[in-house]
């Protein structure tokens, strides 16, 4: 049995070189990382990226992008057609699914049906070969924590899916992973059930210290999850950074998209910071603009009923309220403008008595000149 | 299913029409039992007289002997390799491949299943007069029987494996292997498990397989190698219907009879454990 | 991107599948290769004897000729005679009734079946289905017993003047009919309870309104649903009761021979195997042909296609 002692040596090259790459524990670096299934059919484009130890990082993009394919190449069921990926620096070309650091939560949780849920969390510690005693404990206090050992005599299919979730979970966490992979875990729950779990999840990241990498298509998901963001389409990363970052200042008009409504327009460089677009001509905080795409998200306008716009302010622009739509705690206001060029704004309802309008009343936005986001060519 | 609601006279004639067909199925079965309990005249009332004749009878206690242990030992060697065609068909099958040489194990499978079992039964007769003619190896005989019969059950078993891989999760396999199991370990401690219940009832399906057959073990049985159901036949075929062969058949049918209804109730409940949800 | 990252694209994926097919043939390869080695190969040679000549022992000589398949459709050295022909029609006419047969006594009973309670129907089914894991020799066995010269049935009918006295209603074409539906009704009623117990009862609730009559009903609502099992059924049943060996060799008696008595005295009693090979090459094209011309039809139909691997 080769396994365990291959797991030892290398754990034990892993201790020996010293603190530069006890740094680097839980670290992903993949490098001009491509994967051809066909030759018209590219999963995953020359992707460079590197992933913080101890960072939730969420790889975002529609079904088909392949961000499922990315995270399966670096569990090691997959294996890249060029380019390398380290996982806490070392070289994984070399390395079976089996003997990486790194634990995966699969979308259909991928239980084994012939086990319990105690024999299931303890399955990677009994492959390994650690000691029953503390198989016990340690599969005994990650059940604690998920709140999963009231079932632990049970059998998989006697639970439901947020249990068979948090079982999942628990497979994957009691191993002490580097790094764990999650592959749209939360997909197959109910919106309240997956609230719940996406907090629990963080939480129980950000306690373990683990590096996450999470897949999914669900940009809110994203959003409200990750400490970074990747956007991937047609197998590519088009945009890597902080939620903040990807959000308010995307870097193309799909991620712009992806992410949430925005509005929208091709734009014309004017000199003195001012850009020609079909709501007008507008102010912009970038000194030099390029001839491109301008954005600005609905929730960044401002709006005002009559008279009570501020006087001097730049991007003033009035429109009739043409649809407005309650969500709640904010309402969609789709806005005419005095030239016909449509508008989308988000108001929080925080005072709606005085703050809201109806549809054909008159309202001024404003559109401050750092809420413009330029994209570019 | 919901909302049958066919009327009274229509259940009525179904009941009507079904209740003969149920009879017809096991009239003939039930007639060969009745004879099979009437003694000669000159040993009245003696019921079970043509039972004790078979148990005195060497050549119908060789032939069981011969039965069982063909059907045995194809059944292991036929489940073995019927498992690891299922599984790797399963398992390392390329999905997305097309053509000829991706359909051309499935095509082989098919092949025992779909053939007639005279064409069967004659190819092997060939076969094996061949083989032996010119190496003396394989002359007919239990082992070219137990060879056609392994032949015919490792497609069913296979097939049997494969539609029970087939209702897992797929990613299970992945699973095991990113929690530290090697390929060894994942065949030993998550397929092997999983499969069990598949393997189980391949084997049953390849017993029965092998004890039903007659034609395929007539064209490959040799001179010394007279299983129960070429007994049968080489008596019907000398002195047409006859008492101990009455009593034979009978014991026949009610095990097989016997052991369907066994492993109907084993099913059964396994599958309401399985099924019951004390959570809910 | 560079001519060099070019000719490595792909290459993983290649090697991964390699991978795979040396895995397949790992597991697989065994299982197969006894297939190969103790079907296919044996069958291929059966079917290549058809083209040689018949020997002075009836085993196959040198030169390759087209012989045994004219003898086949009935050209002998004493010329033409219609014999084959008979027993053709014969094989063809049996399978195919017992195919319609059956699909009369399968109806009642899938119907009956899936309108009982969900618990009751595995056993109701399972009795249908448990005779036919008896030894089909010891099944049609039981046939002979009750059909013949002296049994009770055969009374009756002599009584009744319909047949000769100290004549059974075995061996014959009869006997032989009523053996093949025997033996193979299960292989009806399965595939059409299968379809069956899928039926979409809101549709005949529907047709209720449409269809005065329970024939027209029946015929618009249910009968299109359960098509793609009868389909299956039908191929179950006729095509290996075409070529049927134990049957005919029992209940028909040698003057009632259907193809697979047939073909099997040519190997066994007057020993011409070229013929014999061509009397099964010309069974398996007839074969073919059906499973082919019903696969399409039920394609057609918009059945869906079954296939588990």
């Amino acid at each position: 049995m080769a396994g365990p002692l291959v797991s030892a040596a290398m754990k034990a090259q892993h201790a020996a070189s010293g603190p530069e790459v006890a740094e680097r524990r839980g670290q992903i670096v993949l490098e001009d990382i491509s994967r051809v299934f066909a030759a018209d059919a590219i999963a995953v484009d020359r992707v460079n990226l590197v992933i913080h130890p101890g960072e939730f990082f969420t790889l975002l993009g529609p079904s088909g992008c392949g961000k499922t394919t990315l995270l399966r190449m670096i569990a090691g069921f997959e294996t890249p057609d060029s380019g390398r990926i380290l996982v806490s620096g070392r070289e994984m070309q070399a390395v079976p699914a089996h003997h990486r650091p790194v634990n995966t939560v699969f979308q259909s949780y991928a239980l084994f049906p012939h086990l319990s849920v105690a024999e299931n969390v303890g399955f990677g510690l009994r492959m390994r070969r650690i000691a029953r005693a503390e198989r016990r404990t340690r599969t005994r206090r990650i059940m604690e924590l998920l709140q999963i050992d009231a079932f632990a005599g049970r059998n998989p299919a006697q639970l439901s899916g947020g249990q068979r979730q948090r079982v999942a979970l628990a497979r994957a966490l009691v191993n002490e992973p580097e790094v764990v992979l999650l592959d749209e875990p939360l997909s197959a729950l109910d919106a309240k059930l997956r609230a719940e779990l996406q907090v629990e999840l963080m939480r129980m990241q950000k306690r373990l210290g683990m590096t996450f990498i999470f897949v999914t298509h669900d940009q809110h998901e994203a959003l409200v999850m990750s400490d970074r963001i990747g956007v991937m389409q047609r197998g590519r990363l088009l945009q890597v950074g902080p939620v903040l970052d990807v959000y308010e200042r995307p870097s193309s008009v799909f991620v712009a998209e992806f992410l949430g409504l925005s509005n929208i327009w091709p734009v014309t460089p004017l000199p003195g910071g001012l850009i020609e677009t079909p709501l007008g001509r507008l102010a912009i905080g970038a000194p030099d603009p390029a001839r491109g795409t301008a954005m600005i998200r609905p929730e960044k306008i401002w709006m005002y009923g009559e008279g009570g716009a501020p006087a001097g302010r730049a991007n003033l622009l009035g429109g009739i309220v043409r649809e407005a739509i309650y969500m709640g705690a904010s309402t969609q206001y789709r806005v005419e403008l005095e030239n016909g060029a449509p508008l989308l704004v988000y108001d929080t309802n925080n005072q709606a008595a005085e703050r809201s309008w109806r549809p054909g009343e008159a309202v001024t936005c404003e559109l401050k000149p750092e809420n413009i986001v330029l994209i570019g060519a | 299913m919901m909302g049958i609601s066919l009327g009274k006279s229509t259940r009525r004639s179904l009941l009507a029409m079904s209740l003969p067909v149920y009879v017809l199925l096991y009239a003939p079965l039930l007639l060969i039992a009745i004879f099979s309990f009437a003694p000669p005249p000159l040993a009245r009332g003696q019921t079970f007289y043509w039972y004790a004749d078979l148990l005195h009878s060497p050549e119908v206690i060789a032939a069981f002997r011969r039965s069982l242990t063909l059907a045995i030992g194809s059944s292991v060697l036929g489940t073995a390799l019927g498992t690891l065609m299922g599984f790797g068909l399963y398992r390392y099958r390329d999905r997305r491949a097309r053509g000829f040489a991706s359909a051309l194990p499935s095509l082989i499978i098919y092949t025992p299943i779909i053939m007639p079992s005279l064409v069967f039964g004659i190819s092997e007769l060939i076969f094996f007069s061949f083989i032996h003619g010119a190496t003396g190896l394989l002359g007919a005989g239990l082992l070219t029987m137990g060879i056609a019969h392994v032949t015919f059950e490792a497609p069913f078993v296979a097939l049997v494996v494969f539609a029970r891989l087939s209702g897992l999760d797929p990613n299970m396999f992945e699973a095991s292997h990113d929690l530290y199991a090697d390929a060894r370990q994942s065949f030993l401690h998550l397929t092997v498990p999983v499969i069990r219940p598949a393997i189980i009832g391949g084997f049953l399906l390849a017993f029965t397989l092998s004890i039903d057959d007659f034609t395929i073990s007539f064209f490959t049985a040799g001179p010394g190698s007279t299983t129960l159901p070429i007994y049968i036949y080489s008596a019907v075929a000398r002195k047409g219907v006859s008492p101990d062969i009455n009593a034979l058949a009978t014991l026949m049918i009610a095990t097989v009879i016997g052991t369907g209804l066994l492993q109907y109730a084993f099913t059964r409940n396994r599958t309401r454990k399985l099924v019951a949800r004390p959570g809910d | 991107m560079s001519a060099a990252t070019a000719s490595r694209r792909g290459s993983a994926a290649r090697a991964e599948r390699f991978g795979r097919a040396v895995r397949l043939w790992v597991t697989a390869g065994p299982g197969l290769a006894w297939i190969v080695a103790f079907l296919v190969l044996p069958s291929a040679i059966l079917l290549g004897i058809g083209f040689f000549t018949s020997g002075s022992y009836g085993g196959p000589e040198l030169p390759l000729t087209l012989q045994p398949l004219r003898e086949v459709a009935g050209y002998s050295i004493l010329g033409w005679s219609s014999g084959n022909i008979t027993v053709l029609a014969r094989s063809l006419i049996q399978a195919m009734s017992a195919g319609v047969l059956t699909v009369l006594f399968a109806y009642p009973v899938v119907f009956f079946i899936v309108t009982r309670p969900p618990a009751a129907r595995p056993l109701l089914l399972l009795f249908i289905v448990l005779p036919s894991w008896t030894n089909q020799v010891v099944r049609t066995y039981a046939w002979m017993e009750l059909l013949g010269p002296e049994s009770a049935l055969s009374h009756l009918v002599q009584s009744l003047g319909l047949l000769q006295p100290h004549l059974g209603l075995f061996p014959g074409v009869l006997a032989m009919q009523i053996g093949l539906t025997y033996n193979y009704l299960p292989y009806m009623v399965v595939p059409l309870y299968a379809a069956a117990e899928k039926l979409d009862w809101a549709l005949v609730e529907a047709g209720r309104d449409l269809y005065a009559s329970g024939p027209r009903l029946f015929w618009n609502t249910v009968f299109p649903q359960t098509l793609p099992g009868l389909l299956s059924g039908i191929i179950l049943v006729v095509i290996p009761a075409f070529g049927d060996y134990v049957v005919p060799t029992l209940l028909g008696g040698g003057k009632s021979m259907m193809i697979g008595s047939l073909i099997a005295s040519q190997f066994l009693e007057t020993p011409n195997w070229p013929y014999g090979a061509a009397l099964t090459i010309f069974m398996l094209v007839f074969t073919c042909a059906g499973l082919l011309a019903f696969r399409a039809l039920s394609k057609r139909l918009g059945g869906a296609e079954e296939s588990m691997m």
